[in-house]
């Protein structure tokens, strides 16, 4: 009897796997929108977060594109930071320690200008203390050398995800753009490489015009275009890119909600990454999580595969 | 230190002047920790839209001991348009107390440049200096209706001046010639806090910088988070090519840090 009791009021499970990473839950925070974690501190409860995944980290430090980097969009954010971080060597030397004492597993974006440079960053984080996977960027589309040049050749990104996959043991997800005619080539490409899974989308290529001052609102011109705006066209290439591999697949793009994250959860992704919805509500990750239990218990949903749409 | 992210009711929503408004919200815990200079980020849009995406930073203006924090700010856009439609009643939700405020000096005579609603931040210091030394405060504008709260700085010092460019307030011309006339009056060390619009900042710390006297300036930029998340709100620096973050490790600066020949 008490066995019954136990079926009927268990819990709904949230913690997925992606290779040997083990998530609490599935709700992860976005590279670029959570900065090292200590700057979330007394706003977020970091230890209620699936993971979290720190700004992307190059070999050495980079300053960053001029101002104006940000124009606010109907419903969206264009961003030009060029990728601006501390480099692997302040990271692991200042924010690394800090981050070892949150109890939630610590993704670390990658990026780089070569081959070499993403497989010399992979190295240094494999003995690393406290990383337990690897995103890597081929897909900023604010830098001229690495980042999308690689992502937007399937063949380029390829070779990075050898590369980074042979430096490593950590599990190596693959941050995908959307800037590219057909984004299953790339999955296909990178998962053939090794990849354990891929992350998408980053963000969409746009610009913007000041008609005050006749020039472009970005100093760099072109900018990513995140938050709900490209939620409908994030999740499309989340259903294709399910469909065309075998690995997980996380999903990114303008999810604010709850009712956002299941949408992607229900297209097949194992789990979602929250971004420009931290910049404006940084409890959002804390909050979606318990969304999404709440969903499950009241549609007697038991584990999240359940949650995926037939085929 | 502390930062809180919490639904504040409004008490007082006041058009003061043609654009300008005088918000005041509940919101203790913010309240309790504010330091002069610093701000907040207030969310603008109703309920469930995402549209405007972002909140919109404000430097807090005056604090009251009942929890009571108001914010001083001009109707320049969509966000800030909505922000003037909300009623006292209704609740906002305020991110804050963010940045850096401005580094107080108590043995020095100190003077507030404010430069039309580039007066916000400068309230706060300019009650904690009173307290404890002397204080200058000169302000500027084009003309009177863009200072509709000068009264509230005209009574904290015997050294008050007001500069408008069309003379309908004070002395016509620039805040930059009152600076001048003060500084030319100050014999010894002497502090500059200012804040409003670039070219004016810039040309103060010019005249700062010929007479060796240390200026902390108040910078706005466009953000997205104010807390250092995305990186969004860079200023060149004035000795790398390195950028300086106004949410972060601002808004406050020493103005020598700063690349002012820099345009955007």
């Amino acid at each position: 009897m008490i066995h019954q009791n136990d079926q009927i009021t268990k819990s709904p499970d949230l913690s997925i796997k992606i290779g040997s990473l083990v998530l609490k839950n599935p709700v992860l925070l976005a590279s670029g929108t959570c900065g090292y974690g200590t700057e979330l501190d007394g706003l977020l409860d970091l230890d209620q977060v699936g993971g979290i995944i720190v700004k992307g980290i190059s070999i050495r430090p980079r300053p960053g594109t001029p101002p104006p980097r940000l124009v606010e969009t109907p419903c969206g954010l264009l961003n030009s930071i060029g990728l601006e971080n501390v480099g692997i060597e302040s990271f692991l030397r200042d924010k690394l320690p800090w981050l070892r004492n949150v109890k939630t597993s610590l993704i670390v974006n990658i990026l780089g200008n070569s081959v070499e440079e993403y497989s010399e960053i992979a190295k240094k984080l494999d003995g690393a203390e406290g990383v337990k996977a690897i995103e890597v960027n081929i897909s900023c589309p604010n830098v001229k050398a690495g980042g999308i040049a690689f992502g937007t050749d399937p063949e380029a990104a390829a070779n990075v995800t050898r590369a980074v996959k042979k430096a490593t043991d950590l599990p190596v997800i693959i941050k995908l753009t959307p800037n590219v005619t057909d984004i299953t080539k790339v999955a296909r490409k990178v998962a053939s490489a090794g990849a354990d899974a891929v992350s998408l989308i980053n963000t969409l290529l746009g610009m913007a015009i000041d008609i005050k001052s006749r020039r472009p609102a970005l100093a760099n011109v072109f900018g990513g275009l995140s938050g709900p705006a490209i939620k409908p066209i994030a999740l499309r290439m989340v259903w294709q890119v399910v469909r065309a591999v075998d690995i997980p697949v996380i999903g990114i793009g303008g999810i604010s909600t709850s009712d956002d994250a299941l949408e992607f959860l229900m297209a097949g992704a194992k789990a979602v990454e929250i971004g420009t919805a931290t910049l404006i509500r940084p409890s959002t990750a804390e909050d979606v999580p318990a969304d999404i239990r709440d969903y499950m218990e009241a549609n007697s949903i038991q584990n999240l595969e359940d949650l995926r749409l037939p085929e | 230190m502390p930062k809180f992210d919490i639904p504040a009711e409004i008490v007082e929503q006041t058009q003061l002047a043609h654009g300008i408004f005088l918000l005041t919200v509940e919101a203790p815990a913010i309240q309790n920790s504010a330091n002069p200079g610093q701000f907040c980020m207030l969310e603008v849009k109703y309920n469930n839209s995402r549209d405007p995406l972002l909140r919109r930073p404000l430097s807090i203006y005056k604090t009251q001991a009942n929890g009571h924090i108001s914010f001083l700010y001009k109707k320049v856009g969509k966000g800030t348009r909505l922000l003037s439609k909300r009623r006292p009643g209704e609740i906002v939700r305020v991110l804050g107390p963010l940045g850096q405020g401005f580094r107080l000096i108590h043995d020095r005579p100190c003077i507030l440049v404010g430069g039309g609603l580039g007066i916000a931040p400068l309230l706060l210091p300019a009650e904690r200096i009173k307290q404890s030394g002397k204080l200058v405060i000169l302000i500027g504008a084009g003309n009177a209706s863009e200072i509709p709260t000068i009264e509230d700085f005209s009574g904290l010092t015997r050294y008050f001046h007001v500069a408008t460019e069309d003379g309908s307030l004070g002395q016509r011309g620039m805040v930059t010639d009152l600076l001048a006339q003060t500084l030319q009056e100050i014999t010894g060390m002497a502090q500059i806090y200012t804040c409003g619009p670039w070219p004016m900042m810039k040309a103060v710390y010019h005249i700062a910088r010929k007479k060796n006297i240390p200026c902390q300036v108040s910078l706005e930029a466009t953000m997205a988070c104010g807390i250092g998340l995305c990186l969004g709100c860079a200023v060149p620096k004035s000795d790398s090519r390195e950028f300086l973050h106004v949410c972060k490790e601002g808004p406050v600066f020493d103005a020598d840090q700063v690349n002012w020949e820099y345009t955007q």
